[in-house]
Protein backbone atom coordinates (compact mmCIF):
# COMPACT_ATOMS: atom_id res chain seq x y z
CA UNK A 1 0.00 0.00 0.00
CA UNK A 2 2.75 3.04 0.71
CA UNK A 3 5.03 1.54 -1.82
CA UNK A 4 2.15 1.89 -4.02
CA UNK A 5 1.44 5.52 -2.41
CA UNK A 6 4.77 6.00 -2.79
CA UNK A 7 4.88 5.35 -6.68
CA UNK A 8 1.81 7.69 -7.35
CA UNK A 9 3.56 10.15 -5.67
CA UNK A 10 6.50 9.60 -8.08
CA UNK A 11 4.14 9.61 -11.18
CA UNK A 12 2.32 12.86 -9.83
CA UNK A 13 -0.55 11.46 -9.00
CA UNK A 14 -1.98 12.29 -5.57
CA UNK A 15 -5.25 10.64 -4.72
CA UNK A 16 -7.92 7.76 -6.54
CA UNK A 17 -9.78 10.93 -7.78
CA UNK A 18 -6.88 11.44 -10.65
CA UNK A 19 -7.72 8.56 -12.37
CA UNK A 20 -8.07 8.97 -16.02
CA UNK A 21 -11.23 10.23 -17.60
CA UNK A 22 -12.24 8.93 -21.34
CA UNK A 23 -10.40 10.24 -23.82
CA UNK A 24 -13.63 10.73 -25.90
CA UNK A 25 -17.75 9.78 -25.13
CA UNK A 26 -17.09 6.29 -26.47
CA UNK A 27 -12.96 5.73 -26.05
CA UNK A 28 -11.32 4.85 -22.85
CA UNK A 29 -7.94 4.02 -22.04
CA UNK A 30 -6.93 0.43 -22.75
CA UNK A 31 -6.66 -1.85 -20.34
CA UNK A 32 -2.74 -2.38 -20.92
CA UNK A 33 -2.86 1.91 -20.25
CA UNK A 34 -4.77 1.13 -16.73
CA UNK A 35 -2.53 -1.63 -15.59
CA UNK A 36 0.55 0.06 -16.30
CA UNK A 37 -0.86 2.89 -14.55
CA UNK A 38 -2.39 1.26 -11.27
CA UNK A 39 0.80 -1.26 -11.09
CA UNK A 40 3.23 0.69 -12.60
CA UNK A 41 6.19 -0.74 -12.84
CA UNK A 42 10.19 0.26 -12.21
CA UNK A 43 9.21 3.57 -11.28
CA UNK A 44 11.76 5.09 -9.43
CA UNK A 45 15.62 6.85 -10.43
CA UNK A 46 18.92 5.62 -10.35
CA UNK A 47 22.18 8.20 -9.50
CA UNK A 48 22.61 10.16 -12.77
CA UNK A 49 26.61 10.35 -11.57
CA UNK A 50 27.17 6.01 -11.80
CA UNK A 51 28.76 6.16 -15.08
CA UNK A 52 26.77 2.57 -15.83
CA UNK A 53 23.74 4.78 -16.10
CA UNK A 54 22.20 6.76 -19.12
CA UNK A 55 19.68 9.25 -18.33
CA UNK A 56 17.30 10.39 -20.97
CA UNK A 57 15.41 13.62 -20.26
CA UNK A 58 12.87 14.43 -22.92
CA UNK A 59 9.37 16.93 -23.22
CA UNK A 60 6.53 17.32 -25.47
CA UNK A 61 6.07 20.79 -26.10
CA UNK A 62 2.54 20.94 -26.87
CA UNK A 63 1.02 19.18 -23.27
CA UNK A 64 4.02 20.29 -21.28
CA UNK A 65 4.82 16.87 -20.26
CA UNK A 66 8.61 15.35 -18.98
CA UNK A 67 9.51 12.05 -19.62
CA UNK A 68 13.13 10.75 -17.53
CA UNK A 69 13.95 7.51 -18.67
CA UNK A 70 17.44 5.78 -16.99
CA UNK A 71 19.30 2.63 -17.74
CA UNK A 72 21.58 0.67 -16.04
CA UNK A 73 24.04 -1.08 -18.39
CA UNK A 74 26.28 -4.06 -17.91
CA UNK A 75 29.91 -2.71 -18.79
CA UNK A 76 30.78 -5.89 -19.87
CA UNK A 77 28.52 -6.92 -22.23
CA UNK A 78 26.56 -3.74 -23.26
CA UNK A 79 23.31 -4.88 -22.13
CA UNK A 80 20.75 -3.12 -20.41
CA UNK A 81 20.45 -4.89 -16.71
CA UNK A 82 18.06 -2.15 -15.29
CA UNK A 83 15.61 0.65 -16.21
CA UNK A 84 13.75 3.43 -14.14
CA UNK A 85 11.04 6.04 -15.32
CA UNK A 86 9.65 9.01 -13.77
CA UNK A 87 6.81 11.17 -15.91
CA UNK A 88 4.73 13.93 -15.44
CA UNK A 89 1.88 13.85 -18.03
CA UNK A 90 -1.11 11.81 -18.57
CA UNK A 91 -1.96 8.18 -18.34
CA UNK A 92 -0.71 7.57 -21.75
CA UNK A 93 2.54 9.32 -21.06
CA UNK A 94 3.09 7.40 -18.21
CA UNK A 95 1.92 3.89 -19.51
CA UNK A 96 4.24 4.48 -22.53
CA UNK A 97 7.40 4.86 -20.41
CA UNK A 98 6.52 2.13 -18.44
CA UNK A 99 6.21 0.12 -21.06
CA UNK A 100 9.76 1.58 -22.30
CA UNK A 101 11.56 0.47 -19.25
CA UNK A 102 9.93 -2.96 -19.61
CA UNK A 103 11.07 -3.61 -23.03
CA UNK A 104 14.47 -2.52 -22.63
CA UNK A 105 15.61 -4.33 -20.11
CA UNK A 106 17.83 -7.73 -20.54
CA UNK A 107 18.62 -6.11 -24.10
CA UNK A 108 21.56 -4.93 -26.20
CA UNK A 109 21.78 -1.12 -26.69
CA UNK A 110 21.73 -1.70 -30.19
CA UNK A 111 18.56 -3.35 -30.35
CA UNK A 112 16.71 -0.85 -27.78
CA UNK A 113 17.70 1.62 -30.32
CA UNK A 114 14.96 0.00 -32.64
CA UNK A 115 12.23 0.23 -30.53
CA UNK A 116 9.93 1.85 -32.31
CA UNK A 117 7.03 4.34 -31.38
CA UNK A 118 4.09 2.32 -33.52
CA UNK A 119 5.06 -0.67 -31.04
CA UNK A 120 4.17 1.37 -28.07
CA UNK A 121 1.00 2.94 -29.06
CA UNK A 122 0.07 -0.56 -30.49
CA UNK A 123 0.84 -2.29 -27.19
CA UNK A 124 -1.44 0.10 -25.73
CA UNK A 125 -3.97 0.69 -28.37
CA UNK A 126 -3.13 4.36 -28.30
CA UNK A 127 -6.00 7.00 -30.03
CA UNK A 128 -4.42 9.54 -32.67
CA UNK A 129 -4.24 12.43 -30.22
CA UNK A 130 -2.01 9.90 -28.12
CA UNK A 131 0.32 9.28 -30.53
CA UNK A 132 3.12 11.32 -29.39
CA UNK A 133 3.29 10.08 -26.08
CA UNK A 134 4.34 6.93 -27.21
CA UNK A 135 7.00 9.07 -29.80
CA UNK A 136 8.47 10.50 -26.37
CA UNK A 137 9.58 7.21 -24.79
CA UNK A 138 11.04 6.32 -27.64
CA UNK A 139 12.80 9.54 -27.97
CA UNK A 140 13.78 9.09 -23.97
CA UNK A 141 14.97 5.37 -24.89
CA UNK A 142 17.55 6.87 -27.25
CA UNK A 143 18.17 10.07 -25.07
CA UNK A 144 19.43 7.40 -22.70
CA UNK A 145 21.04 5.24 -24.24
CA UNK A 146 23.29 8.55 -26.18
CA UNK A 147 23.70 9.41 -22.74
CA UNK A 148 25.28 6.39 -21.50
CA UNK A 149 27.72 6.34 -24.15
CA UNK A 150 28.88 9.99 -24.21
CA UNK A 151 29.70 9.46 -20.41
CA UNK A 152 31.83 6.07 -21.57
CA UNK A 153 33.49 8.51 -23.84
CA UNK A 154 33.90 11.24 -21.66
CA UNK A 155 35.25 8.49 -18.61
CA UNK A 156 37.60 6.74 -21.29
CA UNK A 157 39.31 10.27 -22.58
CA UNK A 158 39.65 11.17 -19.52
CA UNK B 1 -16.04 37.29 -57.09
CA UNK B 2 -17.85 36.70 -54.19
CA UNK B 3 -18.51 40.27 -53.15
CA UNK B 4 -19.94 40.86 -56.88
CA UNK B 5 -22.41 38.33 -56.50
CA UNK B 6 -23.67 39.96 -53.06
CA UNK B 7 -23.76 42.65 -54.94
CA UNK B 8 -25.81 41.68 -57.58
CA UNK B 9 -28.25 40.23 -55.29
CA UNK B 10 -28.50 43.24 -53.17
CA UNK B 11 -29.23 45.27 -56.81
CA UNK B 12 -33.11 45.61 -56.30
CA UNK B 13 -33.11 46.83 -52.83
CA UNK B 14 -30.03 49.35 -53.98
CA UNK B 15 -32.53 50.32 -56.85
CA UNK B 16 -34.74 51.66 -54.43
CA UNK B 17 -31.95 53.75 -52.51
CA UNK B 18 -29.88 54.58 -55.81
CA UNK B 19 -27.05 57.28 -54.88
CA UNK B 20 -25.11 57.68 -57.85
CA UNK B 21 -24.35 61.60 -58.27
CA UNK B 22 -21.44 61.70 -55.34
CA UNK B 23 -20.18 58.12 -54.45
CA UNK B 24 -18.12 58.17 -51.53
CA UNK B 25 -14.81 55.47 -51.93
CA UNK B 26 -16.51 53.20 -49.63
CA UNK B 27 -19.37 52.44 -51.33
CA UNK B 28 -18.38 52.95 -55.16
CA UNK B 29 -18.14 49.11 -54.47
CA UNK B 30 -21.74 49.09 -54.09
CA UNK B 31 -23.20 51.47 -56.31
CA UNK B 32 -21.30 51.13 -59.43
CA UNK B 33 -23.34 47.59 -60.31
CA UNK B 34 -26.22 48.95 -58.95
CA UNK B 35 -25.73 51.81 -62.32
CA UNK B 36 -24.90 48.95 -64.43
CA UNK B 37 -27.75 46.71 -64.03
CA UNK B 38 -29.96 49.82 -63.42
CA UNK B 39 -28.48 51.09 -67.01
CA UNK B 40 -29.42 47.54 -68.16
CA UNK B 41 -33.03 47.51 -66.98
CA UNK B 42 -34.15 51.31 -68.02
CA UNK B 43 -31.88 52.01 -71.43
CA UNK B 44 -32.49 50.60 -74.15
CA UNK B 45 -28.24 51.12 -75.16
CA UNK B 46 -26.29 50.39 -72.10
CA UNK B 47 -23.15 49.44 -73.58
CA UNK B 48 -21.44 52.50 -73.45
CA UNK B 49 -22.28 53.43 -69.73
CA UNK B 50 -21.51 50.05 -68.93
CA UNK B 51 -18.35 49.95 -70.48
CA UNK B 52 -17.60 53.40 -68.21
CA UNK B 53 -19.11 51.94 -65.13
CA UNK B 54 -17.21 48.45 -65.46
CA UNK B 55 -14.16 50.80 -66.33
CA UNK B 56 -15.01 52.33 -63.29
CA UNK B 57 -15.40 49.44 -60.85
CA UNK B 58 -12.30 47.32 -61.89
CA UNK B 59 -10.22 50.71 -61.43
CA UNK B 60 -11.89 50.82 -57.87
CA UNK B 61 -11.37 47.42 -57.27
CA UNK B 62 -7.72 47.76 -58.14
CA UNK B 63 -7.14 50.70 -55.57
CA UNK B 64 -8.73 48.55 -52.97
CA UNK B 65 -6.70 45.56 -53.70
CA UNK B 66 -3.47 47.69 -53.30
CA UNK B 67 -4.22 48.84 -50.09
CA UNK B 68 -3.63 46.31 -47.17
CA UNK B 69 -5.79 43.80 -45.65
CA UNK B 70 -7.24 46.24 -42.70
CA UNK B 71 -8.53 48.55 -45.25
CA UNK B 72 -10.20 45.49 -47.44
CA UNK B 73 -12.17 44.33 -44.88
CA UNK B 74 -13.43 48.23 -44.51
CA UNK B 75 -15.05 47.96 -48.14
CA UNK B 76 -17.54 45.01 -46.97
CA UNK B 77 -21.24 45.40 -47.63
CA UNK B 78 -24.15 44.26 -45.59
CA UNK B 79 -26.04 40.92 -47.42
CA UNK B 80 -29.01 42.47 -46.88
CA UNK B 81 -29.03 46.11 -46.93
CA UNK B 82 -26.46 46.81 -48.52
CA UNK B 83 -24.88 49.43 -46.14
CA UNK B 84 -20.96 49.40 -46.21
CA UNK B 85 -19.04 49.48 -43.11
CA UNK B 86 -16.00 50.96 -42.75
CA UNK B 87 -15.53 48.85 -39.97
CA UNK B 88 -12.08 46.35 -40.01
CA UNK B 89 -14.73 43.88 -38.16
CA UNK B 90 -17.93 44.01 -39.79
CA UNK B 91 -19.75 41.50 -37.81
CA UNK B 92 -23.18 43.23 -37.48
CA UNK B 93 -25.14 45.75 -39.30
CA UNK B 94 -26.08 48.43 -37.12
CA UNK B 95 -28.26 49.38 -40.04
CA UNK B 96 -30.74 47.06 -40.57
CA UNK B 97 -29.06 44.70 -37.29
CA UNK B 98 -28.59 41.26 -39.41
CA UNK B 99 -25.47 39.42 -38.52
CA UNK B 100 -22.79 38.96 -41.27
CA UNK B 101 -21.07 35.79 -42.65
CA UNK B 102 -17.82 34.99 -40.61
CA UNK B 103 -14.90 36.88 -42.62
CA UNK B 104 -12.18 34.75 -42.50
CA UNK B 105 -9.85 37.85 -43.13
CA UNK B 106 -10.56 39.13 -39.59
CA UNK B 107 -8.97 38.47 -36.69
CA UNK B 108 -8.96 38.42 -33.36
CA UNK B 109 -7.56 41.63 -32.87
CA UNK B 110 -9.88 43.21 -34.81
CA UNK B 111 -12.79 41.97 -33.43
CA UNK B 112 -12.18 43.67 -29.88
CA UNK B 113 -10.78 46.73 -31.66
CA UNK B 114 -7.06 46.46 -30.29
CA UNK B 115 -3.97 47.25 -31.64
CA UNK B 116 -1.93 43.85 -33.14
CA UNK B 117 0.23 44.38 -30.00
CA UNK B 118 1.74 41.34 -27.46
CA UNK B 119 0.73 43.42 -24.67
CA UNK B 120 -3.06 44.32 -24.10
CA UNK B 121 -4.55 46.51 -21.38
CA UNK B 122 -6.11 44.32 -18.67
CA UNK B 123 -10.37 44.39 -18.09
CA UNK B 124 -11.29 45.73 -22.12
CA UNK B 125 -11.56 42.41 -23.37
CA UNK B 126 -14.57 41.07 -21.18
CA UNK B 127 -17.11 43.97 -22.01
CA UNK B 128 -16.38 44.17 -25.26
CA UNK B 129 -17.30 40.58 -25.47
CA UNK B 130 -20.82 40.79 -23.75
CA UNK B 131 -21.33 44.08 -25.87
CA UNK B 132 -20.54 41.21 -28.83
CA UNK B 133 -22.93 38.38 -27.92
CA UNK B 134 -25.74 40.81 -27.42
CA UNK B 135 -25.62 41.47 -30.41
CA UNK B 136 -24.37 38.10 -32.08
CA UNK B 137 -25.89 35.49 -29.60
CA UNK B 138 -27.93 32.49 -31.36
CA UNK B 139 -29.89 32.41 -28.73
CA UNK B 140 -31.28 35.68 -29.43
CA UNK B 141 -32.09 35.65 -33.26
CA UNK B 142 -35.15 33.25 -33.07
CA UNK B 143 -36.95 35.15 -35.17
CA UNK B 144 -34.50 35.47 -38.01
CA UNK B 145 -33.98 33.13 -41.16
CA UNK B 146 -31.97 29.84 -41.12
CA UNK B 147 -29.33 31.70 -42.70
CA UNK B 148 -29.14 34.40 -40.46
CA UNK B 149 -28.95 32.05 -37.30
CA UNK B 150 -26.02 29.78 -38.98
CA UNK B 151 -24.18 32.93 -39.09
CA UNK B 152 -25.28 34.13 -35.41
CA UNK B 153 -23.70 30.50 -34.58
CA UNK B 154 -20.50 30.57 -36.11
CA UNK B 155 -19.93 34.73 -35.06
CA UNK B 156 -21.04 34.20 -31.91
CA UNK B 157 -18.16 30.94 -31.59
CA UNK B 158 -15.75 32.78 -33.12
CA UNK B 159 -16.14 35.67 -30.47
CA UNK B 160 -15.90 33.16 -27.78
CA UNK B 161 -12.78 31.77 -29.21
CA UNK B 162 -11.09 34.99 -30.27
CA UNK B 163 -11.69 35.99 -26.53
CA UNK B 164 -10.62 32.91 -24.82
CA UNK B 165 -7.12 33.25 -27.10
CA UNK B 166 -6.81 36.53 -26.50
CA UNK B 167 -6.82 36.31 -22.50
CA UNK B 168 -4.47 33.83 -21.18
CA UNK B 169 -0.78 35.05 -22.14
CA UNK B 170 0.11 32.09 -23.82
CA UNK B 171 -2.66 31.54 -26.22
CA UNK B 172 -2.01 34.87 -27.00
CA UNK B 173 1.83 34.76 -27.53
CA UNK B 174 1.31 31.65 -30.13
CA UNK B 175 -1.51 33.50 -31.83
CA UNK B 176 0.44 36.40 -32.35
CA UNK B 177 2.93 34.27 -33.79
CA UNK B 178 0.72 32.45 -35.96
CA UNK B 179 -0.61 35.68 -37.54
CA UNK B 180 3.10 36.50 -38.37
CA UNK B 181 3.05 32.64 -40.44
CA UNK B 182 5.78 31.71 -37.53
CA UNK B 183 3.69 28.16 -36.61
CA UNK B 184 5.28 26.73 -33.87
CA UNK B 185 6.06 23.22 -34.71
CA UNK B 186 4.19 20.95 -31.82
CA UNK B 187 5.56 17.70 -32.82
CA UNK B 188 9.27 18.07 -31.90
CA UNK B 189 10.33 16.71 -28.83
CA UNK B 190 12.08 19.06 -26.49
CA UNK B 191 15.70 17.94 -25.45
CA UNK B 192 17.43 21.14 -23.43
CA UNK B 193 18.07 19.68 -20.97
CA UNK B 194 18.07 23.03 -18.14
CA UNK B 195 14.93 23.58 -18.91
CA UNK B 196 13.63 19.79 -18.22
CA UNK B 197 15.61 19.59 -15.40
CA UNK B 198 14.07 22.79 -14.22
CA UNK B 199 10.61 21.48 -15.46
CA UNK B 200 11.19 18.08 -13.08
CA UNK B 201 12.29 19.57 -10.41
CA UNK B 202 9.14 21.94 -10.48
CA UNK B 203 7.05 18.98 -10.85
CA UNK B 204 8.55 17.03 -7.93
CA UNK B 205 8.13 19.86 -5.62
CA UNK B 206 4.37 20.18 -6.70
CA UNK B 207 3.91 16.42 -6.19
CA UNK B 208 5.68 16.41 -2.96
CA UNK B 209 3.83 19.48 -1.36
CA UNK B 210 1.54 18.59 1.60
CA UNK B 211 -0.19 21.86 2.45
CA UNK B 212 -1.54 24.32 0.29
CA UNK B 213 0.93 27.13 1.77
CA UNK B 214 3.50 25.65 0.04
CA UNK B 215 1.74 24.83 -3.20
CA UNK B 216 0.63 28.62 -3.28
CA UNK B 217 4.03 29.84 -2.66
CA UNK B 218 5.12 27.62 -5.45
CA UNK B 219 2.11 29.23 -7.47
CA UNK B 220 2.94 32.51 -6.84
CA UNK B 221 6.58 31.58 -8.20
CA UNK B 222 5.71 30.17 -11.46
CA UNK B 223 3.46 33.32 -12.08
CA UNK B 224 6.23 35.43 -11.79
CA UNK B 225 8.16 32.68 -14.18
CA UNK B 226 5.24 33.55 -16.31
CA UNK B 227 4.97 37.12 -16.60
CA UNK B 228 9.37 37.33 -17.02
CA UNK B 229 8.84 34.93 -19.84
CA UNK B 230 5.85 36.91 -21.18
CA UNK B 231 7.79 39.53 -20.92
CA UNK B 232 10.92 38.06 -22.73
CA UNK B 233 8.54 37.14 -25.39
CA UNK B 234 7.12 40.44 -25.69
CA UNK B 235 10.86 41.63 -26.50
CA UNK B 236 11.63 38.92 -28.89
CA UNK B 237 9.02 39.15 -30.65
CA UNK B 238 9.11 42.78 -31.33
CA UNK B 239 12.71 42.50 -31.90
CA UNK B 240 12.09 39.84 -34.60
CA UNK B 241 14.26 37.02 -32.76
CA UNK B 242 11.31 34.23 -33.53
CA UNK B 243 13.25 31.26 -32.53
CA UNK B 244 14.10 33.52 -28.95
CA UNK B 245 10.16 33.90 -29.32
CA UNK B 246 9.68 30.46 -29.31
CA UNK B 247 11.85 29.04 -26.57
CA UNK B 248 10.14 31.70 -24.11
CA UNK B 249 6.54 30.23 -25.86
CA UNK B 250 7.93 26.68 -24.89
CA UNK B 251 8.58 27.90 -21.21
CA UNK B 252 5.40 29.57 -20.57
CA UNK B 253 3.24 26.39 -21.97
CA UNK B 254 5.63 24.20 -19.57
CA UNK B 255 4.75 26.60 -16.30
CA UNK B 256 1.10 26.89 -17.42
CA UNK B 257 1.17 23.30 -17.19
CA UNK B 258 2.63 23.28 -13.61
CA UNK B 259 -0.19 25.94 -12.73
CA UNK B 260 -2.86 24.05 -14.03
CA UNK B 261 -1.40 20.71 -11.70
CA UNK B 262 -0.85 23.36 -9.03
CA UNK B 263 -4.35 23.84 -9.36
CA UNK B 264 -5.82 20.43 -9.18
CA UNK B 265 -4.06 19.74 -6.28
CA UNK B 266 -5.56 22.95 -4.10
Amino acid sequence: MMIRQAAKKALGITSRQSTPCSVGIFRSYHENVIDHYDNPRNVGSFDKNDPTVGTGLVGAPACGDVMKLQIKVDEKTGQIIDARFKTFGCGSAIASSSVATEWVKGKAMEEVLTIKNTEIAKHLSLPPVKLHCSMLAEDAIKAAVKDYKEKRVKTNGA
Amino acid sequence: MNKTKKLVASISTLLTRRRISHPSSSSLRCNPLATIASNSQTDLNPVKPLAVSIRRLQFSGRAFSSESSDKRSSSVCCWNCGFSSEKAAFLFCDSCRSIQPVDDSVDYFQIFGLEKKYELEGGSLEGKYKDWQKKLHPDLVHNKSQKERDYAADQSAKVTEACRTLTKRLSRAMYKMKLNGKNINEEETVTDPTLLMEMMELREAIAEADDSKELNQIQSQVQENLKQWSDSFADNFESQRFDEAVKCIRRMTYYEKACEEIVKKL
